[in-house]
């Protein structure tokens, strides 16, 4: 059984549509990939996963159960406008806003203590959100939307402007929230994150759903229209090789772009030729690529 | 029912922890402890200091005949030092000058003439030219003086002397129509001035409150806070949670200034001073205090569930303010018509406006306080009040679900009716 799964869900904004007959389905421990640009249909979609506004068309099930109100409990939402009370200490809201998740005082208390002793911010516990830096306060967040143990967690944009170390923090945050059996939502424009940690996505656009699957078959389903040649020497004229796009060097280092996949085997051929060939490689499209493919070259990665 | 429990303790512990809070809270205590001591501070000033006066003494007596009623005077406001003759008017003159350079006295009298009743004319010399009112207490000596001397010429006997000073008796008297109960001057003075005090404290303390409350959720709404409270709690849960915290943080406020007026109010030296100014606080009707509080929940009540309605649909506390201006006139209109009327209550417009809820609570109540309204007006007043606070809680709630999901420029009321329907609100 699926712990999430919407079915044709629609929704209308007067006679904008938001979300045309979005269909999807998370399985507990599975962390789902929602892409999309801006205004594609993601936040309405995770405002009627967690209940705030509900579908005109289509249902919404929770482990095969529709919404209802017990269930917000067991929700976690990292929302992508970070927000937290600027003039409340961090250990004030954070125990409020799990209390307000059902969870106990003291056990609000010592989770919290926990996860900043882990986020290795031991002392903020005391500190107002507004002294610490914005990297810090998404933390506080990260915290606030993880600390009541949710089972279906939605996180909106959850890595934007962290450093990388952080990012790599929470990201093995993410994944050990995954293997303990939390649904995760998660919705990014970054697309290596989504590589690294979803095995099934969804690109929407404009409201509508235009690629849905598992990361493995949608990449398979693109053909593999890179290839990475290193060589001793740079070699002329691979531009010239029929169904060869574009071939930039960089050094000993050359970026082949091929129109039919039957061009990379006259592409090293032709290499072999001239020069000694160190590496060849026909490289699968990444997400950037599909992405940019699928939504239609007008939106950046 | 725990949830509303856990916000409206969230609301109460943070706003009392507040700066603003503590300090709007000590200032008032200090402005309220001020205006009661105030008689008593006048009295220090007036009755602690006993001013000196010179006379020479003159062929009439004069000058000990006053030295003697200045003495006897209760308070002894003033005294006079009587000082023999120098010789000449010009020695005496120097004389007396002399005195007020050495500070013994602040001034002093000298007989220029003799008026149509053979009483001296004087004239008052000082330094100072400000002080009427030490002249004042010179010249009710010397009219006491004169008129003791003009009644001895007479043949008055001392029961005729006190019938002529007797002064007319008249009192006045509030009567009710509908009841037989009468209030005696004092009541009514004692009555209209605590109801203007009343009014203008309920006034402020329904906009202050109301106020706190608009910008506690914009805040939240532009903090984007707003986005987890309203996964956790039901929006409804949340406004209510709310406006019922920020009621008990009013309320605790008016507690403090409440006590702080109780307890200074005890304090013998300020009962003394009171009582001197001739008001007795026991006059109080108890029951005014009673309405107060009770027409302070009621307007509070109907005025915040409009200002978290405002509050919801602005975005940016840089917006709040002109946004709440409608509400900030309806209120307005209420207090200003409370202001002017406590000259005339029983006006028809005034009456009239006491049924219109949002005018109930200053309105209303001034009625019940300097007049004297029949109980079924005052319960009619009050059902539409009820009423009106349902009613307007419940379009409130709805607003504030459909704005708390909405960002941006502050929506039009098509936009929000649209939002409402799009949102299944």
């Amino acid at each position: 059984m699926f712990s999430l799964q919407l079915e044709n869900v629609t929704k209308m904004f007067g006679d904008k549509t938001a979300v045309d007959r979005l269909s999807l389905e998370v399985k507990s421990g599975e962390i789902f990939g929602l892409l999309g640009a801006n205004g594609a249909g993601k936040t309405t979609t995770m405002r009627m996963v967690l209940g705030l506004i509900f579908p005109d068309e289509g249902r919404i099930l929770y482990r095969g159960r529709p919404f209802d109100r017990s269930l917000v409990r067991t929700f976690g939402y990292l929302p992508e406008e970070r927000g937290l009370y600027p003039k409340i200490r961090v250990c004030d809201q954070l125990i409020y806003l799990a209390g307000l998740k059902g969870m106990g005082r003291r056990e609000a208390d010592a989770a919290l203590k926990m996860w900043l002793e882990r986020f290795g911010v031991p002392g903020y516990y005391n500190k107002r959100v507004e002294e610490l830096s914005k990297g810090n306060q998404q933390k506080i967040q990260f915290i606030a939307a993880i600390l009541h143990k949710p089972d279906l967690l939605v996180l909106d944009e959850a890595f934007s402007g962290l450093d990388p170390v952080n990012v790599e923090l929470l990201k093995t945050t993410v994944r050990e929230l995954r293997d303990a059996g939390t649904t995760i939502l998660f919705s990014t424009h970054r697309m290596e994150h989504v590589e690294e940690l979803c095995q099934n996505i969804c690109i929407l656009h404009n409201s509508k759903t235009v690629l849905k699957g598992s990361l493995r078959d949608i990449k398979n389903r693109f053909p593999k229209e890179r290839i990475v040649l290193v060589t001793a020497k740079p070699a002329a004229g691979l531009e010239a090789v029929d169904g060869v796009a574009s071939a930039v060097w960089t050094g000993n280092v050359c970026d082949i772009r091929i129109t039919r996949p039957e061009a990379a085997q006259r592409v090293l051929r032709a290499a072999l030729e001239q020069t000694e060939v160190h590496r060849f490689e026909v490289l699968e499209p990444t997400l950037n690529e599909i992405f940019i493919k699928a939504v239609g070259g007008e939106i950046g990665g | 029912m725990a949830d509303l429990r856990r916000v409206v303790a969230f609301t109460v512990r943070h706003k009392l922890r507040s700066k603003a809070f503590i300090v709007s809270t000590v200032t008032m205590v200090l402005l309220v402890s001020i205006l009661i001591n105030l008689p008593f501070f006048v009295s220090l000033v007036q009755t602690d200091k006993t001013d000196t006066f010179g006379m020479i003494r003159d062929a009439g007596g004069v000058a000990d005949a006053l030295r003697e009623i200045l003495a006897a005077r209760e308070g002894k406001e003033a005294a006079l030092l009587v000082y023999d003759d120098r010789g000449s008017a010009e020695a005496n003159e120097a004389f007396l000058r002399e005195k007020i350079r050495e500070g013994e006295i602040i001034g002093y009298l000298i007989i220029t003439g003799r008026d149509e009743t053979g009483f001296p004319t004087l004239e008052y010399k000082s330094e100072d030219t400000m002080d009427y009112g030490k002249m004042g207490v010179l010249q009710s000596g010397l009219q006491a003086l004169k008129v003791g001397r003009v009644s001895a010429e007479l043949g008055l006997s001392e029961r005729q002397l006190a019938f002529l000073n007797s002064p007319v008796d008249i009192r006045k008297v509030q009567i009710s129509l509908s009841g037989d109960d009468t209030k005696s001057e004092m009541e009514i003075m004692i009555a209209s001035a605590l109801v203007y005090a009343l009014v203008i404290l309920l006034f402020v303390a329904i906009m202050m409150t109301g106020q706190m409350i608009a910008s506690e959720i914009t805040m939240e709404k532009s903090s984007r806070v707003m986005e987890i409270l309203i996964t956790s709690v039901k929006p409804l849960t949340q406004m209510f949670g709310k406006i019922i915290g920020v009621c008990l943080v009013g309320l605790s406020q008016l507690l403090a200034l409440l006590a702080a007026g109780f307890v200074n109010l005890a304090l013998p030296h300020n009962r003394e001073a009171f009582a001197r100014l001739d008001i007795d606080l026991a006059l109080i009707d108890p029951m005014l205090i009673v309405y107060a509080l009770l027409f302070y929940l009621m307007g509070y009540l109907l005025y915040a569930t409009l200002f978290a309605a405002v509050g919801s649909i602005v975005s940016r506390t840089e917006d709040l303010g002109q946004a709440v201006v409608p509400i900030t006139i309806l209120s307005m209109i209420g207090y200003f018509l409370a202001i002017f009327g406590i000259q005339n209550p029983g006006g028809g417009l005034l009456v009239a406006a006491s049924y219109i809820p949002f005018f109930t609570p200053f309105i209303m109540f001034l009625r019940v306080g300097v007049t004297d309204p029949a109980a079924w007006e005052v319960w009619l007043s009050i059902a539409v009040l009820l009423a009106s606070i349902v009613a307007f809680g419940w379009l409130s709630a709805k607003i504030y679900r459909t704005g708390v999901l909405m960002y941006g420029k502050r929506p039009t009321i098509r936009e929000l009716r649209r939002a409402m329907k799009a949102y299944k609100i």
